[in-house]
């Protein structure tokens, strides 16, 4: 069940994730008025910097697949299938079916598996800075969800692949029963051992280890399974080494065999790795040195542009309680979707939403609350949608005088729908709608010339709410 | 002061059980005294704490009505707090309050066992009312929550993989939370669909309980998989 879930669920992940179209004029538009708003006489209005600092990353993900490498999340064993199925876009059954159908040719699946499962790295999540902070700090709710291993389908697979392997034994096209015990138990042995590298736990154990990397699955704590597994994996080694004696009647010789083959070894280890060590950590180091001074001087940057410069306009207006609100609440909605907020893609619905209602936020000084369900790529309707939301916003601050705005957006399959509501005074729709040219010209008709409706509801004392609603 | 508001409200409307017991747990002080300010007239705040360890150790000793529930919070978070609270007293009532809007959190805290979401922004009228909804054993869902809430259970779930009951929202469910997504107080949406009061409660709360039981890993994985679309 859990490969199928899943697959089913990973083309509705990227079936959204489709090229930003090229009119993305709108938002770049609203984009650059509130760069603009710089040199007014206003307090600034500060360029979003989730939109500067978080940029670079945030048009890399959609756009590119995904890098190769270990995913956490759903996996049976190291993760290496579905990190693969993700990178290549391939259905996460056709791989697992895959590897281990190579496993019973000669073994190469489990070879492969074991060789990606060292090399490709773990999957990094990078999120916000205030989450990222809060999660170091023990702040948030630590503990993994529960990894469900659907047993049933594990054994069937199990049994499917030894089943697999005898019948290719015993047609004769594998691997000779001389062979096979002892490489099957060598792989098993060198498996166990290794499996301590896993990248996760490695900088603890290097730590531990001195700073020898490669000693580490060896010399590092990792508590009593850790021993045994490389206690029980030394020994498999070893039982390969002496089947393969025993079965050329060669047992006696096994202690000189044993230690010739230990000396050439060591040799090749005292060989690589110092190098391979040295090479590994300098490399890691000069990325991570590089990744945290990237960080300092984008918070840096940051806290400059935004606080810092709120803080001062906010001394110098200190006799105006009014304005002093507003700057601080424009600084709270800044700081805190830089800190925790969503990356905003330019040319969905959701970020010209979201740049309108900033707008009108800080022009009239009424809080907007926006809540979207669903997101979609701007085309012109969507275009002509978000400027019509756009003033109905603007009336409801400038007539209503309600302290409030709501604003909810939700994209179906094949419409889009944007609701504007506030609690103030409302108005008599059939009297109105003709003199007030913003409410006909700039909804209605707007919204009438790209084959959508708006539907405008209003009563003297509960507010206003204006429905649009148009194709995609 | 607290207890003066307690004899006045014990005095002016006997028939009602007296002011709300709250517990705030918070690591900033001044949040704690912001808030206790606002809503001391008309809750009386009987424990406040900063970290997890002593949030635990004062919900149990003065097993408030409602515990004001950060959602960061040192030593483990607010799913901690929940999770070994209810480990002791099942029946004690959270209200998360975060500036934190990432849904993963959000969705996290709720279905630990929070029974409502609102923003540090809430006005001190608007808290008092959730305090006293949560107090009665309802729901608190803000626009954002609702939002939150429709996202999970709506698009790229396939009907097939939906076995139960429980992965599923009602027609009236749904249209229940887009009201209240769109701004509507629980009253307007009453108003709005024909039904009363205690029907939309009953119905936020159905919601509540579907967050909370329902198993179906698309909705964890839809936490961390929605900052890709």
């Amino acid at each position: 069940m859990t490969a199928t879930d899943s697959s089913q669920l990973e083309p509705d992940l990227h079936h959204s994730v489709t090229e930003p179209t090229q009119h993305a004029s709108g938002t770049g538009q609203n984009a650059q008025s509130s760069v603009v708003n710089l040199e007014s006489p206003k307090p600034a209005t500060i360029l979003p910097p989730a939109a500067a600092s978080g940029s670079d990353s945030s048009q890399a993900i959609p756009q590119e697949r995904p890098r190769a490498a270990r995913v956490a999340e759903g996996t049976w064993l190291g993760g290496v299938c579905t990190g693969l199925a993700r990178h290549l876009g391939w259905p996460l059954l056709a791989v697992r079916v895959a590897f281990v159908a190579l496993a019973t040719f000669q073994f190469i699946g489990v070879i492969a598996y074991g060789a990606l499962w060292l090399l490709l790295p773990a999957e990094s999540t990078i999120k916000a800075p205030g989450l990222e902070s809060a999660s170091r700090a023990g702040m948030r709710d630590q503990s993994k969800p529960k990894r469900r291993i659907d047993w049933g389908m594990l054994l069937a697979l199990i049994a499917l692949g030894v089943g697999l392997l005898w019948i290719v034994q015993n047609t004769g096209w594998g691997v000779s029963s001389q062979l096979f015990w002892p490489v099957a138990f060598a792989c098993a042995g060198a498996a166990l051992v290794w499996r301590q590298a896993d990248s996760a736990q490695q900088k603890r154990w290097r730590e531990e280890a001195g700073g020898k990397a490669w000693l580490a699955p060896f010399v590092a704590r990792g508590g009593w399974p850790s021993l045994v597994r490389v206690i029980v994996g030394l020994g498999l080694v070893g039982a390969a080494f002496g089947i393969v004696l025993a079965q050329r009647g060669q047992i006696s010789q096994l202690p000189d065999v044993m230690a010739m083959t230990m000396l050439a070894l060591a040799g090749v280890a005292i060989v690589l790795a110092p190098w391979l060590h040295r090479s590994r950590t300098a490399l890691n180091q000069a990325r991570a040195e590089r990744v945290r001074a990237d960080a300092r001087a984008d918070m840096a940057a940051h806290l400059h542009d935004s606080v810092l410069q709120t803080l001062a306009m906010i001394q110098r207006q200190a006799d105006d309680p009014k304005a002093v609100q507003q700057l601080a609440r424009r600084q709270e909605r800044e700081l805190r979707n830089w800190l925790y907020g969503d990356e905003l893609h330019e040319a969905t619905l959701k970020a010209g939403l979201t740049a309108a209602a900033v707008e009108i936020e800080d022009e009239r000084g009424v809080p907007v609350e926006l809540v979207t369900v669903g997101d979609c790529d701007t085309s012109e309707p969507i275009q002509a949608l978000v400027r019509a939301a756009r003033e109905a916003m603007v009336n409801a601050a400038k007539h209503s005088g309600a302290d409030k705005i709501d604003v909810y957006a939700e994209v179906d399959e094949d419409s889009v729908e944007v609701f504007v509501r506030d609690r103030g005074k409302g108005f008599d729709v059939g009297a109105v709608a003709q003199d007030r040219l913003g409410v006909k010209g700039s909804i209605i008709d707007r919204m009438g010339r790209h084959g959508g409706t708006a539907t405008i509801r209003s009563a003297s004392g509960d507010g206003t709410e204006v429905r649009l609603e148009i194709k995609r | 002061m607290t207890e003066t508001t307690n004899q006045q409200n014990s005095q002016s409307a006997p028939a009602e059980r007296g002011p709300y017991r709250v517990v705030i747990v918070d690591d900033h002080a001044m949040f704690r005294t912001g808030v206790k300010a606002e809503i001391g007239r008309s809750v009386a705040v009987v424990g406040e704490a900063a970290d997890a360890e002593r949030a635990i150790a004062v919900i149990l000793q003065a097993q408030p009505d409602v515990v004001l529930l950060d959602v960061h919070l040192p030593g483990g978070g607010g799913v901690e707090v929940i999770r070994k609270v209810h480990e002791k007293n099942p029946e004690q009532k959270f209200l998360a309050l975060s500036v934190s809007d990432a849904a993963e959190d959000v969705i996290g805290v709720i279905r630990a066992g929070a029974r409502g979401y609102v923003t540090k922004s809430i006005s001190g009228t608007e808290l008092i009312d959730a305090i006293r909804r949560v107090a009665e054993g309802d729901a608190v869902f803000s626009p954002r929550l609702a939002g939150f809430v429709l996202d999970a259970f709506s698009g790229s779930i396939d009907l097939a993989t939906v076995d139960e009951d429980l992965d599923r929202l009602s027609q009236r469910e749904r249209e229940v939370l887009r009201l209240i997504a769109r701004g509507y107080a629980y009253k307007e949406v009453a108003k709005e669909l024909f039904i009363s009061i205690k029907t939309v409660e009953t119905h936020v709360s159905s919601v509540l309980r579907k967050l909370q039981l329902s198993n179906r890993h698309q909705l964890t994985r839809w936490a961390t998989d929605r900052r890709l679309v």
